[in-house]
């Protein structure tokens, strides 16, 4: 009922004209975004964040959460057209949307995506809303210990389930770590790893890092993209509606793809990709013709895409509830409510009802909007393919520098996120994955603080993080993902591999 | 020299890295006044941390050259990539270099000009176009509309 209530008052937050024209200005970014091949969510809203200096926070934010979902929905338009997901997470609508495509099916195939990461938005922003109120009320009773053991648990199942192995992920998120504990020490105020630049005493910024990371590094792959191969863009022509028959397929794949996304989001380090993957395994192993899978079944586009935009919706469970957050975008976005000197988590929902609940109900806003926007525009959004990736990385270049210096008005971040591009460029050559580093540099510090003073309570007693049932139960949730990973390493990845495969292929073929 | 794949030459180099970090922590000051545990203690957890990964790395690296019998996969390098992404590093690094005493209005338009005659070639117009007019809609959105002191350089403005 309480959450009922605080749909209620969101919508009538959300529904200003300001915050209107804000969520939709974000979720049109958002989809433009989704079609440049290389800027994923995370990146784009690290380069839009300098763009909401003084603007009121709710309204920042839920432009920024327009630009996540928005990426997410948009992502899919590039996988059934151009053959090249839009962020990562599109890459299973790669297998049935490229084929459908080309059997002259674009349009309607388009429409049938846009419709389920509708329908999943839809579901899963109910979904968050009746049960990030009530999680962050029983973490009202969280110490230091319980929220040890919280970030111990996303910290191992980003590192254990993020890329195709565990030493890379365990090497990034403790590389997260070790960047967390650059600068100014507050308990003792020792300099620590400053290498005695005062740029660094108030802390690597993570904007920077993002920034770095994602849309520097990823203008390497733009140019590896311009010197390499072609790409080949199918016309978007026929209908731009599905038929009865493909509706009468497609509409029990959303629903179960919406299922597997959220709890998928909900799990902090699962993420867009492996909901994706899941929902369509599902759906080809239910279904009364899994040969079709691959070669152009509705239903493959139908279960990820509904599956994707659900995740979306999951993994604002943990930022808004507990403060955590459930992928490598809402990472970013925690780093958007801190630098508005907004703690999200449990009190969140007490001290900023308006925010919470108005960002909420943005959400269902934001999919309206999408759905509008997507459908009657999408032959217009898909010109954005035609620009030239030349183009498009100068400009991305461009705009990060002065992204980055508008951050503290110092030189000196451009030659950190130049750096941290570097490192980018060279995590993707290693095949290190990427969000495990954001986690462990966001969280690093709220885990050494409650580690601190969880032994501090205890008399430096280590036995407490085992006294207390919850801080054990998330220490060995956390073991076990870890455990689980090296039992069972990747055997699902078998179709994720076959669509990386096909996007390999066709991208070398040009 | 077949061993050293890709996953054990970066096993080996966390782990190198991991003893400096450690080595870094133990020689921070010990403040009287902090809490008992200290600006110490979670580095070196974090140290630990990095050698176990990079252990682990060494592990799949040879379990990843078992499993190949003995061959390691190259990648192929494209030389040509190469020299253009260690161009356009050197170009940034001197963009960069030259913010503050160049300024925005007249760095800006050159850095992105350069890199648009590399990679959208013959097109000299449509670039200096671009190069101008990004650099103008950039300058009004973050200088004027949202306060962004970028620098000037010698332009008084």
């Amino acid at each position: 009922m309480e959450s009922l209530h605080g749909i209620l008052h969101g919508l009538a937050v959300a529904a200003t004209p300001e915050h209107l024209l804000y969520t939709l200005i974000g979720t049109f970014i958002g989809t433009m975004i989704s079609h440049l091949p290389g800027i994923g969510p995370s990146a784009g809203i690290a380069l839009l964040i300098p763009v909401t200096f003084g603007m009121d926070p709710s309204t920042a934010l839920m432009m920024l959460a327009g630009i996540y979902y928005g990426c997410m929905y948009g992502g899919a338009v590039t996988a059934i057209l151009l053959n090249t997901p839009g962020d990562a997470a599109a890459v299973m609508t790669v297998l049935d949307g490229y084929p459908l495509a080309r059997k002259g099916r674009a349009a309607a195939t388009l429409a049938i995506a846009a419709v389920s990461s509708f329908i999943a938005g839809t579901i899963g922003v109910t979904a968050l809303a009746f049960i990030a109120s009530p999680l962050a009320a029983f973490a009202l009773h969280f110490g230091p210990t319980e929220y040890f053991g919280l970030i111990f648990f996303a910290l191992s199942t980003v590192s254990a389930l993020t890329g195709d192995s565990l030493g890379k992920g365990l090497l990034a998120t403790f590389l997260g770590l070790g960047l967390a504990t650059v600068g100014i020490d507050l308990q003792s105020g020792v300099q620590r790893f400053t290498l005695g630049l005062v740029s660094l005493q108030d802390r690597v910024n993570f904007l920077i890092v993002v920034v770095g990371l994602f849309a520097i590094a990823e203008v390497s792959r733009m140019v590896e993209g311009t010197m390499g191969g072609t790409l080949h863009t199918v016309k978007v022509k026929g209908r731009l509606w599905f038929t009865r028959e493909d509706w009468r397929r497609a509409y029990p794949a959303i629903f179960r793809g919406a299922g597997v996304g959220f709890f998928c989001g909900a799990a902090p380090g699962l993420g867009g990709t492996i909901a994706s993957m899941l929902s369509y395994i599902l759906e080809k192993k239910i279904s009364k013709h899994p040969e079709e899978f691959g070669h152009g079944a509705i239903e493959g586009v139908a279960a990820p895409e509904a599956a994707t935009n659900a995740d979306t919706c999951g993994a604002f469970v943990h930022l808004l509830a507990l403060g955590v957050p459930g992928s490598g975008a809402t990472a970013v976005i925690m780093g958007a409510f801190i630098m508005f000197g907004i703690q999200p988590g449990p009190m969140l929902f007490q001290t900023q009802p308006d925010l919470v609940w108005g960002l909420i109900a943005s959400m269902y806003i934001g999919n309206m909007m999408l759905l509008v926007l997507n459908l009657p525009l999408v032959g217009v959004l898909a010109r954005i393919l035609y620009v030239p990736p030349g183009v498009l990385l100068c400009i991305i270049l461009g705009i990060a520098s002065a992204g980055v210096y508008s951050f503290n008005y110092d030189s000196f971040d451009l030659f950190l996120a130049l750096v941290f591009g570097v490192l980018g460029y060279a995590f993707r050559k290693l095949d290190i994955p990427k969000a495990p580093l954001l986690f462990g540099l966001i969280l690093g510090h709220t885990l050494e603080q409650s580690f601190r003073q969880a032994l501090t309570i205890s008399n430096g007693d280590a036995f407490v993080f085992v006294q207390s049932p919850i801080c054990a139960f998330l220490l060995f949730c956390g073991l076990v993902s870890i455990g689980a990973s090296l039992w069972a390493r990747r055997q699902p990845a078998t179709v994720l591999d076959e669509a990386k495969g096909r996007v390999a292929a066709e991208s070398h073929s040009g | 020299m077949k061993i050293f794949n890709s996953d054990v030459i970066l096993g080996i180099v966390v782990i190198a890295g991991a003893a400096v970090y450690l080595w870094a922590d133990s020689r921070l000051p010990v403040a009287a006044m902090a809490d008992p545990l200290g600006p110490k203690a979670f580095p070196v957890l974090v140290g630990c941390g990095l050698i176990l990964s990079g252990l682990i790395l060494l592990a799949e690296g040879r379990k990843k050259y078992r499993t190949a019998s003995g061959t390691t996969h190259r990648r192929r390098v494209d030389m040509r990539q190469v020299a253009t992404l260690c161009g356009m590093l050197a170009w940034t690094v001197l963009y960069y270099a030259t913010f503050d005493s160049v300024g925005y209005l007249i760095g800006t338009p050159i850095f992105i000009f350069g890199l648009l005659c590399h990679f959208h070639r013959g097109k000299h117009l449509v670039n200096g176009l671009i190069a101008i007019g990004f650099t103008a809609v950039a300058y009004a959105l973050f200088s004027l509309l949202l306060h962004v002191p970028l620098p000037t350089g010698p332009i008084p403005i």
